[in-house]
């Protein structure tokens, strides 16, 4: 009997202790981004988009008249994700979840809300797998890794070539990689689309991200006479090869980043601006920007610095900002929070080009994917990155040198 | 030829680097025998203080090694004291292993905290000035790490064969119970050996910190490969380390020039299990044995 009423005791506590208390007119979105850990620089950036989304969502009256709340999960790991995704789903009750800049982390936490048939909406991972997978309730809004490659020949054959004072054909291409998923899956596409491009792909190399040093493979690049390097990568190894391959004198006509490190304002200024100036990169939309294609941005900016203190570090939170707020506003139009009714809202969005604040526009196409996502390609110019490609969003003219 | 000497100097440069990072580890291994798996985050902890120093208080590396090395020497002796030794009792060493893995991800989290997940950057100080040797190019600071790291070995060995600490701490490693009986306080020389220990990544850490960027998790890249050097050079064996490091440096560089990038762990870890099938106790190591008190 004893045991019973301690029992009970116990069970009252825990339901009292109850997570994040929402009072009954407010609607629970999940927000599984790393937090911690390895990626928790650009997990925790991403999310700031959502949030800034979320502000601006309430303050024109919620979602169907209900205030957006929303509830963190630390996916620091894989098997975190999951257990977040879980914990999320049957503990917080949210009726969708927003994720997760990582695709590793994005596909574990996807299947748990598949397996609940409650939708997933990516909105900055990069994988090609994550929306490959027949999934019913995953949709991404994104630009993927196809797109990033695509985007990188695309300049190669249109601008770099030309201003390198070669044809396509004759230039020798290397590409190298982080070993992971992230740099694995961009590669591979960069190479499926060179080959489309009649392109000459001289060495596809991967290393692992986790490299003190990649002497090495620079020395290698430079006896092979690379013209044009594509390299997919993360902060510190973006920062060990620029500086590994400024000191051992490899100075190719173009070095083209994969996003990752080399989008990042820590990377210019610990490998330095004179060595990274010219230094091509393809990824989501940053700042510096033709604000005429990308609407909304520079407001962006403003309650973003008001928020946090300080400029975005990255595109992620763009890009998870201009997601989250288009499948809120989306959710608004619909009635009730039903995962079908959800979906049915999100299939229904129709944005064109130059309207939103990251330029592309919004249609989910096939496997759930945002088939009008483009990334974009900047250029460090003064230890800025400023975009030059295409033209309707570039600032400033691309520079290469003969 | 130019090339292949260009592909042995990286290694014997990268072998100067895992040398510098191992001599700590397989001290506190070889003497205190415990895994320390927070090595590398004591790493990152002198390369963010040597950052703050160099940055912040406008030091030189070398200047800053005044204020890294005692901070880091207090680190490793304080840990022993209150993490290590309490658990020296319990019956199962892996409870000591998996309190320096609880270290490790307290301090790369700590660091996450405090300093956020961006890479520092160390103001190179004229460290990563060129250096043409021949046909050959290095940086300064990778000749002063390679450098420093046979002075560290060569003072080791010294201060452990010739003086009488020294002599105290071979006796503990030795026969701990003997050693107590012989009037040695074990419990003091266990703190100053990991002391040393940490002490000895300091030293690593402000050499590598203008070189290298720093993020919470760099100290992940190196630990790993420290281990392998650590145990392939032989438990203890300070020379065996420094050895073992040059060997794997020189695998890395070759394998990753010749054969490809993706296959340079391959090499080192295959050499590194080929080695240790052939001779388990490493290529410098002796019988070792783990038990606290008695051969």
């Amino acid at each position: 009997m004893r045991v019973l009423a301690r029992a009970l005791a116990a069970a009252l506590a825990l339901g009292a202790a109850a997570p994040t208390t929402a009072r009954a007119a407010d609607v629970k979105f999940g927000a599984l981004f790393p937090f911690s850990g390895q990626l928790a620089l650009l997990g925790e950036e991403s999310a700031r988009g959502v949030e800034i989304a979320v502000d601006e969502i309430n303050a024109a009256g919620g979602v169907q008249g209900q205030k957006v709340v929303l509830a963190r999960g630390d996916a620091v790991d894989n098997n975190q994700a999951i257990g977040e995704a879980r914990r999320l789903i049957s503990l917080e009750r949210v009726v969708a979840i927003f994720g997760s800049y990582s695709s590793a982390r994005s596909i574990a936490a996807s299947q748990v809300a598949e397996l609940s048939g409650l939708p997933y909406f990516e909105l900055g991972a990069v994988a090609e797998e994550v929306t490959g997978r027949g999934l019913q309730y995953l949709y991404r809004t994104n630009p993927t890794a196809e797109d990033m490659a695509k985007l990188a020949v695309e300049m190669i054959v249109n601008k770099v070539a030309a201003g390198l004072g070669k044809k396509p054909g004759d230039l020798k291409i290397g590409i190298i990689y982080e070993d992971s998923s992230y740099g694995t899956s961009v590669a591979g596409f960069q190479k499926k689309f060179a080959a489309q491009a009649k392109l000459n792909v001289v060495t596809a190399q991967g290393y692992p991200a986790a490299t003190v040093d990649m002497s090495s493979l620079v020395l290698d690049l430079k006896g092979r006479g690379i013209d044009v390097l594509l390299q997919t990568s993360y902060q510190n190894d973006s920062v060990l090869f620029l500086q590994q391959a400024n000191e051992a004198g490899f100075k190719p006509g173009a070095i083209i980043g994969g996003g990752g490190g080399y989008s990042m304002q820590p990377t210019a200024d610990a490998v330095g601006h004179t060595v990274i100036e010219g230094v091509l990169d393809t990824d989501f939309t940053q700042y510096l920007v033709n604000t005429q294609y990308t609407p909304g941005l520079e407001s962006f900016v403003a309650a973003y610095q008001k928020k946090y203190g300080g400029a975005p570090r990255s595109g992620h939170s763009l890009n998870n900002y201009v997601g989250a707020k288009l499948i809120l506003q989306a959710i608004d139009k619909a009635k009730g929070f039903e995962p079908d009714t959800i979906v049915k809202a999100a299939k229904g969005i129709d944005v064109k080009d130059g309207v939103t604040a990251v330029g592309y526009g919004f249609k989910f196409g096939k496997n759930n994917q945002n088939e009008r996502a483009a990334m974009m390609g900047m250029q460090w110019q003064g230890g800025k990155l400023v975009t030059v490609y295409p033209d309707s969003a570039a600032v400033a003219p691309m520079q290469t040198r003969q | 030829m130019d090339v292949f000497l260009q592909v042995l100097a990286n290694g014997v440069m990268l072998g100067g680097l895992f040398a510098i990072v191992s001599v700590g580890l397989t001290l506190i291994f070889g003497i205190v025998k415990v895994v320390n798996f927070a090595h590398g985050e004591f790493l990152m902890v002198g390369m963010y203080l040597t950052y703050l120093a160099v940055s912040g208080l406008g030091l030189h590396p070398f200047a800053a090694v005044i204020l890294v090395v005692p901070v880091l020497f207090l680190l490793g002796a304080l840990t022993q004291r209150f993490l290590i030794q309490p658990l020296l009792a319990a019956g199962d060493h892996h409870i000591q292993i998996f309190a320096t893995v609880g270290l490790s991800t307290v301090l790369i989290n700590l660091a996450l905290l405090v300093f956020g997940a961006d890479i520092a950057n160390t103001p190179p100080s004229g460290l990563r000035q060129p250096l043409q040797i021949g046909p050959v190019r290095v940086l300064l600071g990778q000749v002063v790490i390679l450098g420093t790291a046979i002075l560290l070995v060569a003072g080791l060995q010294t201060f452990l064969a010739r003086t009488r600490t020294g002599r105290a701490i071979r006796a503990v490693a030795q026969n701990r119970a003997a050693a107590e009986l012989m009037g040695i306080d074990v419990n003091r020389i266990y703190a100053l050996t990991f002391g040393i220990g940490a002490a000895c990544v300091g030293v690593a850490a402000v050499l590598i910190a203008p070189l290298y960027p720093t993020s919470p998790n760099s100290g992940t890249y190196f630990v790993l490969i420290a281990f392998v050097v650590v145990v392939l050079g032989g438990l203890g064996s300070i020379r065996g380390a420094f050895v073992g490091a040059i060997l794997i440096g020189l695998i890395d560089s070759v394998t990753g020039f010749y054969v490809g990038a993706d296959m340079r762990e391959v090499a080192v870890f295959g050499v590194f299990l080929a080695i240790l099938i052939l001779k388990p106790s490493g290529l410098f190591g002796r019988q070792l044995r783990l038990s606290h008190v008695s051969p």
